[in-house]
């Protein structure tokens, strides 16, 4: 990413990005300023989301589905994963999903060979197809196509919008948690309680799971601060038959306050044996 | 790690003094018993049906997902399979009255013969009581209860997730495939799956 904070712009994407007919969300595929001799250089899809509307998170929750992204590439590129910004919570009741509204973009690294040279122009294409759902949904695709540039060109007029919404959207992404951080989970009467520890006091936490079918996304999730931190209860779903080793997920502090996390998961059992002597203090 | 453990712990022990969350069956559980009105009229009792396998299936004929499976008439050919074979096909609609997919008797059973679809019975659901008491989130989402009355699946009614006709073919479908299985005496492998589909569009 270090090529993001290159302050000069060397070069910039040409070329206009097609977009979906109107189907509530429109979608662009755009290109962050790169260094002519960096390898890696990131693409995005922006979607812009009529009011009300929303797309999905890379779990969508109860309903809804994530969009899916084909790149097309010449050979010696390939695309990285998906880097996916801090979702929401959406919907109510009893069916809570996890996604975006307004606007968002979905970026990725697009990694040249380190032994390939790089092309003059790099055609660039995508296959995206999604779900934009409001009070109904309505399944949506697109490709969309973009010529990177390798070196010079003169900056098409977005360039100076795109790069401030990568810039923007990165500073929004979530990061692995402090190392400094306590993190543990445990599995009892079907809630998993996660213990944090963190170095700063915390007010407010919310659990985004990366896997569905382990928490019942529209439970309360039930915040207590203890002298050294935090701990959240959140309740297992009713899916869930069998216990799980680790609970990955995002634990959101606020905005631009999303961590990734994976503790371990203690069973009930292990912690009776465990905290046999605690209990009796109490 | 023992520090770790210790507070994983102490946080565990307060879970027994918070109020435990409704809770909809699992799998390996007595399905809930309800009674409900059916398209044609009729009063419908799970408890009337056992000694037989029951499927419940959420639907919702304006969401992409069960256009999927209705388009295709992969829904259709599942009812008329499962219920020739004498499992109980119970479709319910939990939509509220005005949202996608609500539907009075007289337009489902119109809606029917236009699909040529099968089901048992069609379970007129609008305040979505039968919906919550399944906890049903998508449409579709799958149910199969044994003849014992024990819930024996909850999830998708296959392995694609998506809206596209043609994924019909190739995907595993987890309720011929449980139903197989529970009816040969096997353990049901895959009990349960994230129901993907158009959220189930209770009243507000």
């Amino acid at each position: 990413m270090g090529f993001a904070a290159c302050a000069i712009l060397l070069a910039v994407p040409v070329g206009i990005a097609q977009s979906a007919p109107p189907s509530h969300a429109k979608v662009e595929l755009i290109a962050d300023e790169v260094a002519p001799s960096a390898t890696t250089t990131w693409v995005g899809l922006l979607f812009h989301l009529d009011p009300g509307w929303h797309i999905y998170w890379q779990n969508a929750g109860d309903s809804g589905t994530p969009p899916k992204v084909d790149w097309r590439l010449p050979a010696a590129y390939r695309a990285g994963a998906i880097r996916w910004p801090q979702p929401v919570r959406l919907g109510g009741g009893s069916v809570i999903d996890y996604g975006y509204e307004d606007q968002v973009l979905l970026m990725a690294p697009i990694e040249r060979a380190a032994n390939s040279l790089a092309a003059a122009a790099v055609p660039i294409a995508v296959d995206v197809k999604y779900l934009v759902c409001r009070e109904v949904c309505i399944p949506g695709k697109a490709h969309l196509t973009l010529s990177l540039p390798a070196t010079g060109g003169d900056p098409p007029a977005q360039a100076p919008q795109w790069h401030a919404i990568f810039q923007n959207t990165r500073a929004q992404l979530p990061t692995p948690a402090p190392a400094g951080w306590k993190i543990s989970a445990a599995s009892e009467k079907r809630y998993f309680v996660l213990s944090v520890q963190p170095e700063t006091p915390v007010k407010s936490a919310t659990f985004f799971p990366l896997e569905s079918g382990q928490i019942e996304n529209s439970g309360p999730q039930t915040f207590t601060s203890t002298k050294n931190g935090f701990y959240l209860m959140i309740p297992e779903s009713d899916q869930l038959v069998k216990p799980i080793g680790t609970l990955r997920g995002l634990l959101v502090l606020g905005p631009g306050r999303a961590y990734e996390i994976a503790p371990h998961v203690l069973q009930a059992s292990r912690i009776i044996q465990n905290g046999s002597e605690l209990r009796r203090q109490q | 790690m023992k520090k770790r453990l210790a507070s994983a712990a102490m946080a565990a022990m307060a879970v027994l003094i918070v109020l435990s969350v409704a809770r909809a069956a699992r799998i390996g559980d007595r399905a809930p018993d309800f009674t409900a009105t059916d398209s044609n009229g009729k009063t419908q009792k799970l408890s009337d049906y056992q000694g037989k396998f029951v499927v419940l299936e959420w639907t919702n004929r304006g969401c992409p997902y069960t256009l999927k499976q209705y388009n295709s008439g992969n829904m259709q050919r599942l009812q008329h399979e499962w219920t020739s074979k004498g499992v109980v096909w119970l479709t319910v609609i939990s939509s509220a009255p005005g949202k996608q997919g609500y539907a009075t008797a007289p337009e489902e059973n119109s809606y029917l013969k236009q699909v040529s679809a099968t089901p048992t019975a069609v379970l007129l659901d609008p305040d979505g009581t039968l919906g919550h008491l399944y906890d049903a989130k998508t449409t579709p989402h799958m149910f199969i209860i044994n003849p014992q009355g024990v819930l024996i699946y909850n999830g998708a009614i296959d392995d694609k997730p998506t809206t596209d006709v043609a994924d019909v073919n190739g995907a595993k479908n987890y309720v011929s495939q449980a139903l197989d299985e529970a009816m040969s005496g096997k353990p049901v492998s895959i009990a349960t799956s994230r129901p993907y589909g158009c959220s189930v569009k209770y009243p507000n």
